[in-house]
């Protein structure tokens, strides 16, 4: 008789004593007896699903005995051959629906279902294996999904809900087609994942496993040095990242001092990390001359030579040119158009766009006293930027710091009272989207206005024909207006095409903001107008040539196409050689393109409809006009991505030689050379553009091409080729 | 230049001119008692407008130095190259009264002859062969980078091969998609089965494609090199019929290449001859101008 509040079993013909309510399993285990199991851990609900743990417990079939609670006077046999024949069968079926070897397999060699396999002695599942793929999820920046190496063991879902209390993973579809899901079956990355690292660590198959990319631990320099994990748990910053996964990253923080006047990081040098400043100050700056390349000359005298020179907004108007007072950078302040400086200190972060999608830096930071500054890469950075602690630490500093002037940065809310914006600090919510996820959707209810704070928005809308590109949207950009106002739908879908982060101000308080300043009202709703208008002639122009060939030579993207008739032109080259003329030697255009009929498509400016060389400009300074043409704002920092971005190869650099205070002797100045972005500026100084002008042939023409090309269809009545200015 | 119905206006102008001056030149030709002189009163006015017409026309070569001065469109500027230039040649017969006269005036004749004989040449070649060029050579590029572009395409050449012949023995043949790209797909081939294309290849296309000097090659007429292509397929086993045509597409675009620069030289080789008479006339037509007044 065994005592009061337990039970006596026998297992594998050993008697045992042990608490009432103790499972099969736990009976067996705490008697020295070990039972394998896929699905079970100590320091879960036992779920009974991989069914490996089955023992004979005197029934008629065999029973999983992490679920079976023991009872008096139960016979278990844990090894007997038909419990060892089933065990084999079952590892045998999960192989068959595994690939072997999996990614931890292959990694680390300790998947625990393939060592279990080779336990068993299967090389070879008897079942035929499974020929179609369930996938993976690569977007995480630190856990890799493989679907088809998920055994469903619940063993993640468990460690996510029981342990960690995140509730982010779960169990979706039915039958073969069941597996596990973030959220509400979004992506991991998309996810409310915090990136704990719990889940990849209970399972026991490749299925969640570390992400393993390139860069994930910095080089050993003598300037760094490496932060153990447990240094890290000590910061206040890092409190409540998972040990685990620091671990895991180890490599990927390094603590770096920085001297008075060291430079931290210089605007459009590449990066893959970012600093956060432990202690001491820097200062952020744009080196770059604020000023755009201007041809000078030619339009006032016969005889004068055209230059080209930089010059400053106020020395020379453009056309639509921005009227913002601020330059949004990768840091958490903008800086001023006159004098582009600010200060970092103790809690800040800066980089993180360089850091999360790779753009150029978007200004040079120095320090100005001795610093200490944590540089982390991806892996890190996301993991943090998904922690509660972290996030609201830099939320807090944004809205004390940032909010006022990103608000102000936006030219229709310039004239916002303090009152107001002191209001909104605290309700403004800082919202983040992972690259691809759709922010809002055409024809949902609009319910918030947005402002970009991090990273490049898609505005696109779905027609008959297809989705069409409105506008690249970045930091400093504002978008939700439009449904808001109107009290209706979105009227388009945007996409965060990499790591976005927005201000989300709720419709109640914008709502509030438009009554109460009625002058806001008036601008919003001239935008408004001015882009329905815009995206309602962009569409009559779509419509107007449905040529498939136009269309696939991204002819349509277009709006102004140089335009070489090859029937007339015998390739003297006089365009080439006045576009070069025009810029100081640097030619604008090359002689060389797609043809469509008769025509050359020259490679020079297209002033896309769909303009991709504005994505990722870490400064936004490449933008466009509402003429739709594309603009360089003054604050270019020359970092030539835009001109990798420009699929047609029509961005050039243009050199230009500047002087600066030498860092090496102090009180003097040197002379270094800085690029700027230039592209087909049409030759605004002249009625004409250049190469038009200049062509003997008559071969040259800037035309609109769904207006020239429509008359050449027959869509739109015959016209001799517009020249478009 | 094209010379299209928007030429109109200059033709017209032309004739008017032309018509105007032979209304002025009969009748001072009938009256004449010596006949008519370069040395007369109406002579010499035919002499000075014709000159003057010649300078403007020869001023085009300065007027493309400097493409960016806001000096009138150079379309408007060739045309009147064109049209004023091919008028002063009447008008310089007008000024002489149809005779050569002295040596220096016989070799300014022959050269103002020469001058618009090729520039005439030259304008119907520039009206036709720009078009030619269009259909003949779509591959066209910049003329500079031909060389450039036919030694890419050897190297290019050279991969498709190594890639067919690749190992020893039993060969795996890899088709590369133009531009170097490999796909998936993998044939057996053996080395005797591929030993054709091997001599092909080193007997006939590499040196095709090493020599673009070289004349009288087969493959540069594109019927002969579509039978030898033809030829060669049927010895071969299909699987390296990819790379044969990759081959073939190689040797039709350098063809093209050829072609774009024969016809290159048509386009703009008749202007060494052109621009050197037009400015021994100028400067042989100034001596004269200087002479006749002076003396």
């Amino acid at each position: 008789m065994s005592p009061a509040g337990t039970i006596e079993l026998t297992v594998d013909g050993k008697k045992v004593v042990v608490p009432s309510g103790t499972s099969v399993f736990d009976a067996a285990r705490m008697n020295g007896v070990a039972i394998p199991t896929l699905c079970h851990q100590q320091n879960e609900t036992p779920v009974g699903v991989c069914r490996i743990c089955v023992v004979e417990a005197g029934g008629r079939v065999l029973t999983a005995s992490c679920v079976r609670p023991a009872e008096n006077g139960m016979v278990v046999n844990t090894a007997s051959p038909k419990v060892l024949a089933a065990r084999r069968t079952l590892v045998e079926l999960l192989l068959a629906d595994h690939p072997s070897p999996c990614a931890r397999q292959q990694h680390t060699g300790d998947c625990e279902l393939e060592r279990m396999g080779m336990h068993f002695g299967i090389n070879q599942p008897r079942f035929t294996r499974k020929s179609t793929s369930r996938g993976k999820d690569e977007s995480s920046a630190s856990i890799a999904v493989e679907f088809d190496a998920c055994i469903l063991c619940d063993r993640c879902i468990r460690g996510c809900s029981e342990i960690r209390h995140n509730f982010v993973l779960g169990r979706m579809g039915k039958g073969a087609t069941a597996g596990i899901a973030f959220d509400n079956n979004l992506r991991m990355g998309e996810s409310s994942c915090v990136s704990c690292g719990e889940c990849m660590v209970s399972c026991p198959t490749g299925a969640l496993t570390n992400k393993v990319v390139t860069g994930t631990a910095f080089a050993t320099a003598s300037d760094a040095a490496q932060v153990k994990p447990e240094e890290l748990e000590q910061l206040p910053v890092f409190k409540g990242v998972s040990g685990t996964f620091l671990s895991l990253n180890r490599g990927a923080v390094v603590r770096r001092h920085f001297k008075k006047g060291d430079v931290i990081c210089r605007e459009g040098e590449y990066g893959s990390s970012a600093f956060y400043i432990l202690n001491g100050k820097a200062v952020v700056s744009i080196s770059s001359p604020i000023a755009h390349v201007k041809t000078h000359g030619g339009a006032k005298g016969f005889f004068s030579k055209l230059t080209s020179a930089l010059a400053k907004r106020d020395e020379h108007k453009r056309e639509e040119e921005t009227s913002q007072q601020v330059i949004h950078i990768d840091a958490p302040m903008d800086l001023k158009y006159g004098n582009p400086v600010a200060e970092l200190g103790a809690g800040d972060l800066f980089g993180e766009m360089t850091c999360m999608s790779l753009y150029p830096r978007s200004a040079t930071v120095q320090a100005v006293t001795d610093c200490t500054m944590l540089e982390m890469l991806r892996n890190v950075l996301d993991i943090m930027q998904r922690n509660k602690n972290f996030r609201a630490q830099i939320d807090k500093s944004y809205r004390q710091r940032a909010l006022d002037s990103h608000l102000r940065g936006v030219p229709v809310f310039a004239s916002l009272t303090d009152e107001f914006i002191s209001s909104l600090r605290d309700k403004v919510e800082l919202v983040r989207f992972a690259k691809g996820q759709v922010i809002c959707k055409q024809g949902d209810v609009a319910d918030s206005f947005y402002l970009v704070r991090i990273g490049f928005v898609k505005v696109s809308q779905k027609h008959p024909g297809g989705e069409m590109v409105l506008a690249y949207l970045s930091r400093g950009d504002y978008f939700g207006e439009i449904g808001l106002l109107k009290g209706d739908v979105r009227t388009a879908t945007c996409t965060a095409l990499d790591h976005v982060e927005l201000v989300r101000i709720s419709g109640e308080d914008f709502s509030r903001m438009m009554d109460q300043f009625p002058e806001i009202r008036r601008k919003m709703e001239a935008v408004e107008q001015e882009r329905l208008d815009a995206n309602r002639q962009r569409l009559s122009l779509v419509q107007s040539v449905p040529l498939e060939s136009f269309l696939n030579q991204g002819l349509m993207e277009a709006q102004s196409l140089l335009l070489l008739d090859l029937e007339r032109c015998t390739r003297c080259d006089a365009c080439v050689r006045a576009c070069a003329d025009a810029h100081d030697g640097i030619t604008r255009l090359v002689r060389e393109g797609l043809r469509f009929d008769h025509y050359l498509v020259a490679t020079s400016c297209r002033h896309c409809r769909d303009p991709l060389c504005m994505v990722g400009c870490p400064v936004g300074s490449i933008r466009r006009r509402n003429s739709l043409e594309v603009i360089i704002e003054d604050w270019c920092v020359g970092c030539g991505l835009c001109a990798q971005n420009c699929p047609y190869g029509n961005i050039n650099l243009h050199p230009f030689e500047v002087t600066i205070d030498d860092p090496e002797h102090k009180g003097r100045k040197k002379a270094v050379m800085r690029r700027k972005a230039t592209s087909c500026d049409l030759c605004t100084e002249h009625a004409e553009p250049s190469c038009v002008y200049a062509c003997p042939h008559d071969a040259a023409h800037r035309v609109d091409p769904s207006k020239f090309f429509g008359s050449v269809f027959g869509v739109a009545p015959p016209a001799p080729p517009k020249r478009v200015r | 230049m094209k010379i299209d119905s928007t030429h109109r206006k200059w033709l017209i102008a032309s004739l008017v001119i032309l018509a105007g001056s032979t209304a002025i030149y009969v009748p001072y030709a009938a009256r004449a008692p010596h006949g008519p002189s370069g040395s007369s009163r109406v002579g010499l006015g035919f002499g000075i407008a014709g000159f003057a017409l010649m300078i403007f026309a020869g001023l085009l070569g300065a007027r493309k130095r400097v493409p960016v001065w806001r000096l009138g469109r150079a379309q408007t500027w060739m045309r009147g190259h064109l049209w004023l230039g091919f008028v002063s040649l009447p008008l310089i017969l007008f000024h002489g009264g149809f005779h050569f006269g002295g040596t220096l005036t016989t070799v300014l004749m022959i050269l103002l002859i020469l001058v618009v004989a090729s520039g005439v040449f030259g304008a119907i070649l520039q009206n036709y062969l720009p078009n030619v060029m269009r259909v003949e050579v779509p591959f066209e590029t910049i003329f500079e980078q031909i060389d450039h572009v036919s030694a890419q395409l050897l190297e290019e050449a050279d991969q498709f091969v190594a890639a067919a012949l690749s190992s020893e023995g039993a060969l795996a043949a890899p088709t590369p998609e133009r531009g170097g790209v490999l796909t998936e797909e993998y044939v057996t081939v053996s080395l005797t089965e591929a030993l054709p294309l091997q001599k092909f290849y080193e007997k006939e296309v590499r040196p095709f494609l090493a020599s673009p000097a070289k004349r009288g090659h087969a493959l540069a007429e594109s019927t002969k090199s579509r039978t030898m292509f033809q030829g060669l397929r049927t010895l071969l086993p299909p699987a390296l019929h990819e790379t044969v045509n990759d081959l073939e597409d190689i040797c039709q675009e350098e063809r093209q290449l050829r072609r774009q620069g024969q016809l290159h030289h048509w386009l703009h080789g008749w202007l060494l001859f052109h621009i050197p008479l037009s400015l021994a006339l100028l400067l042989l037509g100034a001596a004269h101008a200087v002479m006749a007044l002076r003396y």
